[in-house]
Formats: structure tokens, sequence, C-alpha cells
């Protein structure tokens, strides 16, 4: 987990829930850990001086977002994707990683990410093994199947069975059949009205993901998602794991403001969305700080002079 | 029109409206209207999470940002958080500062005038998938028989989610669950961009969608998709009366 450090502070302030009880405990010099405590697990990471870090219910984790904000709460199945992710850029996985993790997350067989482009054609961007870059590949060869078909239809496109009879894709199917692959699940990668592609998940053998890998796909997909806003803007791959954990989710304010940079600099509202991020790292600002000030209109782009103007 | 007329004729009406081709954010609002008819509460709203995601904010009877400045604090904290985690209704919960469970959420609550909150929680199949919340901003409480028919509006809520899907397995609901919350960042973006073309408020914004909707006979989503595709221009829509 983390292994955040603060330079400075040498306690906290913990407030453990539900019971409501709060007590002031140590934190280690050397990891920036709470190290033991009652009621708490060891493993609350302290990002921020001035804020304390709450722990809720044993299944929920609490880090600090910026200092200006309260606590950002994430729960431990994204806090454990945020940590594989990191474990993966460590090892120096680059493009891979988001793939890598979305397979090790979910335990299917192979993953893979395809881009959408100008909402018609599909490029590959990473696959978790060969079995899955060969499966893209074939998709984009043959103009058609799971991830294009996700993309279009905006929703989540399941078969638990190439084999079976009545299949689509009919130029896909028996290929991707011969490459090993038996049953897929494609999700689309969305934020709003925006489709970047799509993540898709393949297995060697038939049958239908589990309750719980379900719920892992949409929500690897929304990091997927988040990810790919955040590599538009700059961000180095390794330290994408840090970026995404250090930044909330995307609250409603931050889509509002996208809307207006959209009409105000003339551009898509994926730019704008890139552009509200970018200046958002320019000013070193949460993302929903500066569409709290877009929103106010104490803050707009210029498009004449390509500009972000304080009023 | 008494408490028991207003009642049936909000269920008639959500009947109606959950036929092929609803959208949910639509219902989910006109759902959170008919609460703070019903129940005589000041303000209603709903936030809905995928399991391990964040809540999110969906519908509310009220878009102004007093109102809405209160979901973005839950997503972090306040009674929707707790009611979401445990599954257990809030109800009457005097809001007071400060305040050791919500030190966030409480002050600002209270600056907007609201005197306190409830929470119900969105259940189907042992799983609470998201909360309705509601605002009192006089003194008083709710009484059992509000409680009744809050979480009765809850439920209702809860089964809008699934759209005209009948089956409730998990997958299917984790994937309405997942559309539900891509449309409101849909009409979030179109709000963005009705207010910088029309310089009008988000609340405003929002009431020109849902007025074209209703004159047009159209999808919420879809007329927000249009609106932030380029299809559709801002000036089209209509001003509400």
């Amino acid at each position: 987990m983390g292994g955040y450090r603060c330079p400075g502070v040498n306690e906290v302030q913990v407030r453990a829930k539900p019971s409501g009880l709060s007590f002031v405990t140590p934190i280690d010099g050397r990891t920036g850990r709470i190290s033991q405590t009652r009621r708490t697990r060891p493993r609350l990471c302290v990002l921020s001086s001035s804020v304390v870090v709450r722990c809720t219910r044993l299944d929920r984790l609490a880090t600090t977002g910026s200092k200006l904000d309260g606590p950002t709460m994430f729960s431990e199945r994204l806090l454990a994707i945020f940590a594989m992710m990191a474990a993966h850029e460590r090892g120096g996985g680059e493009r891979g990683i988001l793939c890598s993790v979305a397979k090790e997350v979910t335990g299917v067989d192979a993953t893979s990410i395809a881009l959408s482009i100008d909402d018609a054609s599909l490029i590959g961007y990473c696959a978790s093994d060969a079995m899955a870059r060969s499966l893209v590949d074939l998709e984009i060869t043959v103009g058609e199947g799971p991830c294009s078909q996700a993309v279009l239809t905006d929703s989540v496109v399941t078969c638990a069975d190439l084999r079976a009879p009545g299949v689509d894709w009919m130029l896909f199917t028996p290929e991707a059949v011969g490459l090993g692959a038996r049953s897929l699940v494609a999700v689309p990668i969305r934020i709003g009205v925006i489709r970047y592609g799509a993540l898709c998940f393949y297995n060697v053998e038939p049958g239908e993901l589990s309750d719980e890998q379900s719920a892992d796909i949409l929500l690897m997909a929304t990091v997927v998602g988040r990810g790919i806003v955040a590599l538009q803007a700059g961000v180095e791959p390794e330290t994408l794991s840090e970026e995404l954990q250090s930044e909330a989710a995307f609250d409603f304010s931050v889509h509002q403001a996208a809307g207006m940079v959209a009409v105000q600099a003339s551009i898509s509202i994926s730019n704008a969305l890139v552009s509200l991020r970018m200046h958002a790292f320019a000013l070193s600002e949460a993302i929903a700080d500066v569409a709290a000030r877009v929103i106010a209109r104490e803050l707009h782009f210029d498009p004449r002079i390509q500009e972000w103007i304080e009023t | 029109m008494n408490r028991e007329s207003l009642l049936v004729d909000t269920l008639v009406e959500l009947a109606d409206n959950l036929v092929d081709n609803y959208d949910v954010i639509d219902v989910l609002t006109l759902l959170s209207d008919r609460c703070v008819e019903t129940i005589d509460v000041a303000a209603a709203g709903v936030m809905l999470g995928l399991p391990g995601g964040a809540l999110q904010f969906v519908a509310s009877s009220n878009e102004s940002m007093r109102v809405l400045e209160l979901f973005q604090i839950q997503a972090n904290e306040g009674p929707c958080v707790d009611c979401y985690a445990d599954g257990v209704a809030i109800i009457n919960h005097e809001l007071v500062d400060p305040d050791e469970r919500w030190p966030l959420f409480t002050p600002r609550a209270i600056a907007q005038g609201f005197h306190s909150v409830h929470c119900l929680p969105m259940r189907l199949r042992g799983r609470t998938i998201g909360a309705l919340n509601l605002f009192r901003d006089d003194v008083g409480l709710l009484t059992p028989s509000d409680v009744v028919v809050a979480q009765g509006l809850a439920d209702v809520a809860t089964i809008a989610i699934l759209q005209h899907e009948s089956t409730t397995s998990a997958r299917l609901l984790n994937t309405q669950l997942s559309f539900a919350l891509n449309s409101r960042i849909i009409i979030e973006q179109a709000k963005g961009m009705i207010s910088q073309s029309a310089t009008c408020t988000m609340d405003d914004a929002f009431a020109r969608l849902r007025t074209y909707v209703r004159n047009h006979n159209l999808r919420l989503t879809d007329v927000a998709t249009d609106v932030v595709g380029g299809s559709l221009r801002v000036g089209t829509l209509d001003r509400p009366k």
C-alpha cells in the first residue's frame, strides 16, 4: 500500500467508525504509517500533513486527498487496483500495465484495450499477452468483433461460448476460437458522451463471469477511462497509479466545467476534459477546484489568445 | 390534495413512466420531486454506487448548487455514505454543528438552511446499491408513516434502475448501475455546455433540457447526448416557462 511520507508530522488524530471514537496515535517516521492502533487496520496512509486520516469499516480504507479537501474515500477494491498498478509500474510495465492489472484483478485468462479513433476505427492500445494481442489485431483486421460492438452500442458485450451456434461476428468468431479464446466480455470505456474504446476480457474456457468479476470489469473500465485522461494530459505512465490515487473520482462539477470549456474554446468535450486536467496540473490544484472556479466564472479559456484567464 | 391521493397519483405516474425505453435519470428526478411533495421535505436526491466504486449523485429534486454541493461532499462523508455502507436507514438525524460523525457535511448542510437529514437505503437482493437522501428545513420529525412512504419510494427507485430487465442477476444490476451513472455524466456535460452557451445557471440549464424533453416527448439522456455531440443546438432548447 501507499508508503507516502509526511515530513514533520509525527502523530495524527484518527477517527474510528462506526464507534466515533477518536484518538491520537503516533506515525512511524520512516514509513509514514500508523503502526499500532486499536480498531484500525495498520494499512492507513497519510498523504497530507493537515488532514485527519479516518478509518471506516473494515472493508473501507481512507486516504487523504489534497491538503485543501477533506479525505477522499476509496474502497478497498480500488486501492487494491492502484496497488497492483504501482507494483507493475515499479516492474517497468509501461503501456501494458492497465491490461496486466485488469487481468490480475479479475482473474481472467487475457485482456486487451482498444482505443477508438473518431468513434469509427479501433487501434490496439495494450494486451496482457500474445493471445490477447492477436485477438485485438484480428478484430481490427476484420472490422468487427466484441470491442467495436461495445463501443458502437455503448453497452457491455458478452459471449459465454464462442463455439455456440448463432454467435455474432462471422468473420471474427471462428478465427478467435482458433487463437484460443472461448468466451469473452467487452466493456466500453467512456466518460459520459466520450467514448475512449473498449476493455476486453477473454477466457479459454466457456462460461460467464462471476458476480464479483462483473463488478470488477466495470470498475476497471472507470479506472482505465480516468487513466486515459491523465495520460492524455501528460502524466508519465510510471506515475499513473499515484496520480489516480491522489485525485478524487471526477465529480459532476468536473463534467460541467468540461462542458463550459468545450463551448468557450470550441473544442470537443474530450479535449475540454484534458485541457482542464492539464491546467489543474499547471496550477498544482485539484481538478475539482479548477472546475469549481470555471463554474463560478472566475476562470475561463479564451480561444482567441489560447490562454486561461482568471477574472 | 391529501397525502394518500398524492401518493396514489405518484405511484400511477411512476408506473406509467416505467414502460419501455424510459430514461432512468428522468425517472429518478421525477421520483425525487414527488418525494418532496408527499413527505414534506425540502429536498430529495439519489446517490448510486458500483461495487467498489465511489458513491455518485444521480438525481435530485433541486439542481441548485445549494443542494448539489451537499451531494458533492457525500462522495466522501455524510448520511448517504453511512447508509450505503451499512444498508440501514438514517431517520430524523438533527443537524448539529460540530458533528464528529460528519465534520464537513453537517456545517454545510446547516449553512444551506437544513435542519435534519434522512437517508433510505436502496436495496435489492440483499445488496445496497445506493441511497435516497432527504433534507428538511423545518423543525420537526418525519412520522413513522412518512418513513414507510419514503422507503417505498426508495424501493421504486431501486427497481427503476433495472430498466426493462426482469431478471435481477448481480451482473445485470451492475451493468444497469454503470449505465445510470454514465447517463448522469452525460447530463452534467450537457448542463455545462448549455450554461456557457445560454449564459444561465446550471439549474436553469437542466430545466431547459427537461422542458425540451417534455415538449418533444424524448429521452433526457438522448437529448443531453445530442447537445454535447453538437447535433442539437443550445439555442433550440426552449426556455422553461
